[in-house]
């Protein structure tokens, strides 16, 4: 603990460090190639860079105010904004959270549906991550390839959900709609295809000079300091920190799948960017097991499918859509609180609720994993140069909406 | 030959100096190539990248007159001089740069009938003493534009400036010892003696080529220009027209390159040759012409494969592989030279 600076910002440590002779001030952002929806501040003495401040809060919309104004069926659309490319795994905690407090648990198969499309959103999330490191290093190819290869998975989700990005598709007690009949041969060739393409990008990506060159032995955190910065997710598992929620606090039916957690030691930008094509590996794994052993069932908790007028019975029957009854839609849990914890693409999603017994949530607060990883920005880029700030930047796949809650 | 008849007779060489500096392979090609070769990057990246490219505008070509529209475009914005910039410079130095990048081409034959237009026989040192103008004003602009991210471009522009023109020197020079001459007509005449330059001296043609992409700034030595870093590099302020022409220009300065790359390692206007100004400047120089722009689409199309390298590590690698091989390079030429 003793040798990080965790002094806090203030106004005269800036004005002391810009007075040096001899140090710049760069303003990364909000409107620069290289910063996404946030200002990173960076002082460069030469070309190393002595401080680095990233200012976000750009786009805070305020999730967890807008949430407690609302019902809580009505928060789910909400919950997912902040990271629109991993909407699925953000909707289950929010969901088990919630369900928690409702007492009540969604019956196998619904749970084996949440399972499979959180997955496809891991997937989707972490071929975005590696487009963004991509194109932060300088090759539109990656970029192009990676945001392309998403594409099959979207179709895909757009086929279950009718959304490409956010999908709405976890309620309480199960899920909206059943999977269609041909799911399952389609997500195969999608699996199949992805497949192919890693092979693709570990020929122009992960094995090029260049990128070699850049990425390994940069950015550097060790699993011991990872820790006590509290970094989560595939970063804390480049480290050697062989922490998934997954697997060291199972929820919904991850308990049931047999998979790998991919850890690295190396704990640099370059492992960041191999542990997600390790991670990426993993979900096509759970996905193949997820659609050889789901069962048949119901997708609805049993309550809820009883109170449905028997219209509401035969279109559920016939085309495997929940339709929201008045109880699904004006939920009062009990008094009480409750948490969860889920591992999305970026890492651990915390929710927290309390319910006060009426129709909205009294208090809910999410801390996201992009927030969690800000450590990087302050510890690990001082010390590199300036061209290192974007190779650590994409590495840890750092999404500001999602810090921000936007 | 009947419209040549009314001209009179002392007008001739100027009229085909005229023709050589401004339509072929002179100015009105330079623009149009640039038209090409810009299209062409676009185009082959986006095939590599599993997506159109250019295509609405003039959609039979393929898009080819996409940069057209950009230009029109960029004519109709705003051109913004901010607060705090060395005025002159600023408003001037594009220009310059366009004009330096334009003047190379000059000095670089395309056709054994060259020496009747512009007899020198240092055309060699002429042409790469022009390369290398452009980096200095690069340098000023950075300083004039008044923006740390112009700055910061223009300090890497420095850095690698130095790094790299000592093995371009000394690629100059192991060029003239192979050759013994500075005369690039001759040069093409020896290589046609013998086989073209690049068997010659190969390592002179890596290194010379690693050289035009970092002076360029192709990828992977897009340092200078590194837009996840630096926005635009020293262009960072120029907006409207302006940002067209400084687009503009490293593809320009690729083509300067490009040529003296032809006539020095590819044979230039070999196989053909002839006598006269058609027959022995534009036909030969169509052959000139065309292994410049092949050597240029090799060039661009590496954006479609490589990420950007890193300031330390390009100036590390310029002070001592790409140094280490000049020198060879030297040998080589001096061992190769004693035995043709």
């Amino acid at each position: 603990m003793s040798n990080i600076t965790t002094a806090p910002f203030t106004y005269e440590s800036l004005s002391q460090l810009t007075m040096k002779e001899g140090v710049l001030e760069l303003q990364v952002g909000p409107a620069h190639a290289g910063s996404g929806h946030m200002r990173i501040l960076v002082w460069v003495e030469g070309d190393t860079v002595v401080k680095v401040d990233p200012d976000i809060g750009f786009v805070h919309r305020g999730v967890e105010k807008l949430s407690e104004d609302r019902l809580y069926v009505k928060a789910i659309p909400i919950v997912e904004r902040p990271n629109l490319v991993d909407t699925v795994n953000a909707n289950l905690g929010y969901i088990i959270a919630l369900e928690k407090l409702l007492g009540l648990e969604a019956p196998p198969r619904a749970q084996y549906i949440r399972v499979i499309t959180a997955e496809i959103s891991r997937i989707i999330s972490h071929l975005y991550g590696i487009a963004i490191y991509g194109i932060f290093m300088g090759s539109s190819t990656v970029f192009m390839w990676a945001l392309a290869d998403r594409e099959p998975f979207i179709d895909i989700m757009e086929e279950l959900t009718g959304a490409r990005l956010t999908y709405s598709h976890i309620i309480p007690g199960g899920v909206r709609w059943d999977l269609p009949k041909d799911f399952g041969e389609r997500l195969e060739v999608a699996l199949k295809y992805l497949e192919g393409r890693v092979s693709d990008y570990e020929k122009i990506w992960m094995n090029n000079p260049v990128v070699r060159a850049r990425a390994e032995g940069v950015g550097i955190l060790s699993g011991a300091k990872a820790t006590e910065l509290g970094v989560v997710g595939p970063n804390l598992r480049a480290s050697g920190v062989k922490c998934d929620v997954r697997k060291c606090a199972p929820y919904s039916v991850y308990s049931d799948f047999d998979f790998d957690v991919p850890t690295f030691k190396e704990g640099d930008s370059y492992a960041r960017l191999l542990i997600r094509v390790e991670e990426i590996k993993q979900s096509i794994s759970i996905l193949r097991q997820a659609l050889k052993n789901i069962p048949e069932g119901k997708i609805i908790y049993e309550d809820y499918y009883k109170r449905m007028t028997p219209l509401m019975k035969s279109i559920y029957d016939e085309k495997g859509r929940v339709k929201f009854t008045s109880l699904l839609t004006s939920l009062s849990p009990p008094k009480g609180q409750s948490f969860s914890r889920v591992e999305g693409g970026r890492g651990e999603i915390f929710f927290y609720l309390i319910s006060d017994g009426t129709k909205n949530p009294y208090r809910f607060r999410v801390v996201t994993p992009s927030f969690r990883n800000l450590p990087y920005f302050t510890h690990v880029m001082p010390g590199h140069k300036l061209a290192d700030v974007p190779v650590i930047y994409g590495s840890i796949d750092y999404f500001p909406p999602e810090a921000d809650r936007r | 030959m009947s419209i040549l008849y009314f001209i009179p007779a002392q007008w001739l060489p100027l009229i085909e100096s005229g023709f050589y500096a401004l339509i072929f392979p002179g100015f009105v090609t330079i623009l149009l190539l640039a038209f090409f070769i810009i299209w062409f990057e676009r185009k082959a990246a986006a095939r590599v990248q599993m997506r159109y490219g250019p295509l609405w505008v003039s959609r039979k070509t393929g898009g080819l007159i996409q940069l057209l529209a950009d230009m029109i475009r960029f004519s109709f914005q705003e051109f913004i001089v901010p607060e705090g910039v060395d005025f002159l410079p600023f408003i001037f130095l594009p220009g310059f740069l366009l004009a330096f990048a334009v003047l190379p081409t000059i000095f670089i034959p395309i056709g054994p009938d060259y020496a009747r237009i512009f007899p020198s026989s240092y055309t060699l040192l002429l042409a790469s003493a022009f390369t290398l103008v452009i980096p200095i004003y690069l340098i000023v602009v950075g300083w004039a534009a008044d923006n740390k991210f112009s700055f910061i471009g223009a300090l890497r522009e420095g850095y690698l400036l130095i790094s790299y023109e000592v093995p371009y020197l000394l690629v100059i020079a192991s060029a003239f010892l192979l050759y013994r001459t500075l005369d690039l007509v001759k040069i093409v005449n020896i290589q046609a003696a013998s086989v073209p330059g690049i068997i010659l001296n190969p390592v002179a043609a890596i290194v010379y080529l690693l050289v035009v992409i970092r002076s360029t700034g192709r990828v992977p030595y897009d340092i200078v220009e590194a837009d996840s870093e630096l926005i635009f590099g020293p262009y960072t302020e120029y907006s409207s027209l302006m940002f067209g022409f400084v687009m503009g220009v490293p593809y320009i300065e690729l083509y300067g390159y490009s040529l003296l790359f032809a006539t020095l390692f590819l044979g230039g206007w070999i196989p053909l040759t002839g006598a006269g100004f058609v027959g022995g400047l534009i036909i030969p120089g169509i052959v000139t012409f065309v292994k410049a722009v092949l050597v240029m689409c090799l060039l661009v199309f590496l954006r479609a494969v490589y990420p950007r390298y890193k300031l330390d590590k390009a100036i590390k690698t310029g002070w001592t592989w790409v140094l280490y091989l000049a020198f060879v390079s030297l040998l080589i030429s001096a061992f190769v030279s004693y035995l043709i």
